[in-house]
């Protein structure tokens, strides 16, 4: 097990820039989760861990060893691939031999560690197999098997669950973090999935456009995004965002004629802000109520998403949609006089211009 | 195939399987007129219609194996009765055996040589032209190259030129080198024929092979020739099948060159089996036998390639 620290890595390819000035200290034996959209250097950063990609500027250490001029075979880490890479043309005990062979384990060793990685990953029964007859999760489970086999540093995996449909996602996301409980082994893992990246991350890593915008606990980053981004990024339903203007304590929405109040322990930090503000809230933050009460705003409902557990229910103000979350049932209908509420202490403004969280670290 | 269908698919589906007969009966009718022919008498050969109903006989086999001279007088009774029974149909078709003066050995004629020959530096040439066609396709597809699709252009414009146009230099060059008439000569040829095909066709094969594979055993603790050689070359297997064959059949046939750069030692059996004809009447039955025993190889090999002729029956334990 070791300890990965990447410090001001650069990437170019040709003229575009994938990692701008990349540092990260990821611990030994943690559980981190590179998140972000396609395209933001994420799956760069773990391909030039593991050594697939060379960087352009930086340093990359193992349990403090320069290793960015190092071969991947020289690195001891293991890789899972969306793709599973599972070798057609070999069974699956082969697969998981594999990597074994190339460190010449003999053959009582090697057989020894297939038959071990096979049973905590449930596919002993098909290790005579080959890969093509096996499901999408179990092809899952011999990619990696096939990586932990050899007990490597670190292992990364790139979108392992990417391909599977959701309910096997959700099996296998239980799955990877019960693995990475017994085994400790530091795992980083690149999704842009914020689901997957919440329930398994003891620490959450946020790219976007070759920067790191944000790195907390899962907790952390979903109650103190640092940036407009991390903010729409992380949660589900999207945190509603909204262009405001602040009259002494009153909150107007982009458009909208009634505001809220909000006390001024809150306001005091944003007030002066030049260029405009932008205020988020998350639909946990969207009170609902059907009757008038102090600070709340008349609203029309306009659209409502039962989900079971609670509701997702839409209301217009102004030229802005909120979306509320509500206890199942509470909104019967589109059209229904309601009113609503922010939550002041779940508000955050962000810096127009910058999109920087004005409130700080809180 | 399964499912349901309509009338009209039926008639459709009907209508094809008599198009696949006309098809095959055109390709195949020429196939049948050489092994008919090579088993006939000579005097029915070229008669007009063609004799469907015949005696078959072997003597145009024997015959193209052997030496023969035309018979200026009958053989004695002793002498055809102490002949062995192939060379008795020599007898019969009016020639005789040619036999060494002193010992009295069968002369064979050059046939069997030149068969030789062909297989020789078919086979080698294939097994050049697809190792390198192959390495070479690897290269392109899976490193930067500097100007990687002029290089393509350049290997692939080799082709675009008729081989026979550089005939005459080659000859001259040959000459000079003392590369005419050896096996080394067709052999160098051939491959640089196939090689710009067999670069083609295998970077083709390669770009499908997912970079994965190479990338988990890279990190796994390999090589990146040992992963090749190990997840690579097993994934290539089909294409590099399919692009043998079709290097095989190019050196198997190639007629032009092997008639210009080689006479004798190293002669394939292209140029040798129309030099036959010669002079005289042409003996179509012992042309029609070399043909038939020249198709054999080609059969063979690509009945054994057949299937990994049909692709993709690799594909399928990684999702895209």
């Amino acid at each position: 097990m070791a300890q990965i620290d990447i410090q001001n890595v650069q990437k170019f390819f040709g003229q575009h820039q994938v990692l701008k000035d990349l540092n990260l200290t990821i611990e030994d034996g943690e559980f981190v989760v590179m998140l972000g959209q396609s395209g933001g250097g994420k799956t760069t950063a773990l391909r030039a861990i593991a050594g697939l990609e060379t960087v352009t500027s930086g340093k990359i250490l193992i349990n403090g060893e320069e290793v960015q001029n190092r071969k991947a075979a020289d690195r001891d880490i293991a890789f899972v691939f969306q793709s599973f890479s599972l070798y057609p043309h070999m069974t699956v005990r082969e697969n998981i031999a594999f990597p074994l062979r190339a460190v010449r384990m003999n053959a009582a060793d090697r057989d020894r560690a297939v038959k071990a990685v096979a049973e905590t990953l449930q596919i002993a029964q098909h290790l005579d197999r080959k890969p093509s007859a096996l499901s999408g999760g179990d092809m899952q489970r011999v990619a990696i098997g096939r990586a932990l086999v050899r007990r490597p540093q670190a292992l990364l995996m790139d979108e392992p669950l990417g391909v599977l449909d959701a309910k096997l996602r959700e099996q296998m996301r239980a799955e990877i973090k019960r693995l990475h409980i017994a085994r400790g082994s530091t795992s980083v893992y690149v999704t842009h999935d914020q689901i997957e990246a919440m329930s398994l991350a003891d620490r959450i890593v946020i790219l976007h456009d070759g920067v790191l915008q944000q790195v907390g606990a899962p907790d952390q980053v979903y109650l103190q995004p640092t940036n407009l981004f991390v903010a729409k990024f992380v949660g589900s339903p999207v945190m509603n965002v909204s262009d405001v203007r602040i009259d002494g304590n009153n909150v107007r929405l982009n458009g909208a004629e009634a505001g809220f109040r909000f006390p001024d322990e809150t306001l005091s930090t944003v007030r002066h802000a030049e260029a405009g503000l932008t205020l988020g809230v998350r639909p946990e933050a969207v009170l609902l109520a059907h009757h008038q009460g102090e600070g709340y705003v008349p609203v029309v409902t306009t659209n409502i998403e039962p989900l079971g557990s609670h509701d997702i229910v839409d209301v217009q103000l102004g030229g802005t949609v909120l979306r509320s979350r509500t206890a199942s049932g509470f909104v019967s209908g589109e059209g229904q006089q309601v009113w609503v509420r922010l939550d002041p202490a779940q508000a955050h403004f962000f810096d127009k211009a910058t999109g920087l969280n004005m409130r700080g670290a809180n | 195939m399964a499912g349901v269908r309509t009338p009209q698919e039926k008639w459709t589906n009907r209508v094809a399987i008599v198009a696949v007969f006309v098809a095959l009966a055109i390709m195949l009718t020429p196939i049948y007129w050489i092994a008919a022919t090579s088993f006939k008498p000579r005097n029915l050969a070229t008669t007009i219609p063609p004799t469907v109903v015949f005696q078959p006989t072997v003597s145009p086999f024997v015959k193209l194996f052997t030496k023969r001279s035309q018979l200026r007088d009958q053989p004695t009774a002793e002498e055809y009765a102490a002949a062995p029974w192939w060379e008795r149909m020599v007898f019969d078709g009016g020639e005789k055996v040619v036999r060494n003066g002193k010992t009295g050995e069968v002369r064979t004629s050059g046939y069997g040589d030149r068969f030789t020959n062909s297989l020789i530096i078919s086979i080698i040439s294939t097994i050049l032209a697809v190792s390198m066609g192959t390495l070479t396709a690897y290269g392109f597809s899976r490193f930067k190259v500097a100007g990687e699709d002029d290089w393509l252009f350049f290997i692939l414009s080799t082709r675009m030129l008729p081989p026979v146009v550089v005939a005459i230099p080659m000859f001259l060059m040959y000459r000079v080198v003392g590369l005419n008439d050896t096996h080394l000569g067709l052999i160098i040829l051939y491959t640089a024929f196939n090689l710009s095909f067999a670069v083609w066709i295998m970077k083709g094969f390669i770009d499908e092979i997912p970079r994965e594979y190479e990338e988990a055993a890279l990190v796994d603790g390999y090589t990146r020739m040992q992963a090749f050689f190990k997840v690579v070359l097993p994934e290539a297997l089909t294409g590099m099948a399919a692009t043998a064959v079709f290097c095989f059949i190019t050196a198997w046939n190639e007629y032009a060159f092997a008639l210009i750069m080689t006479n004798r030692n190293a002669q394939t059996a292209p140029p040798y089996i129309p030099s036959q004809v010669g002079s005289g009447l042409p003996d179509w039955t012992v042309i029609a036998a070399g043909t038939l025993l020249f198709l054999i190889p080609v059969a063979i090999f690509t009945f054994l390639l057949r299937n990994h002729l049909l692709r993709g029956m690799s594909f399928g334990a990684i999702r895209k």
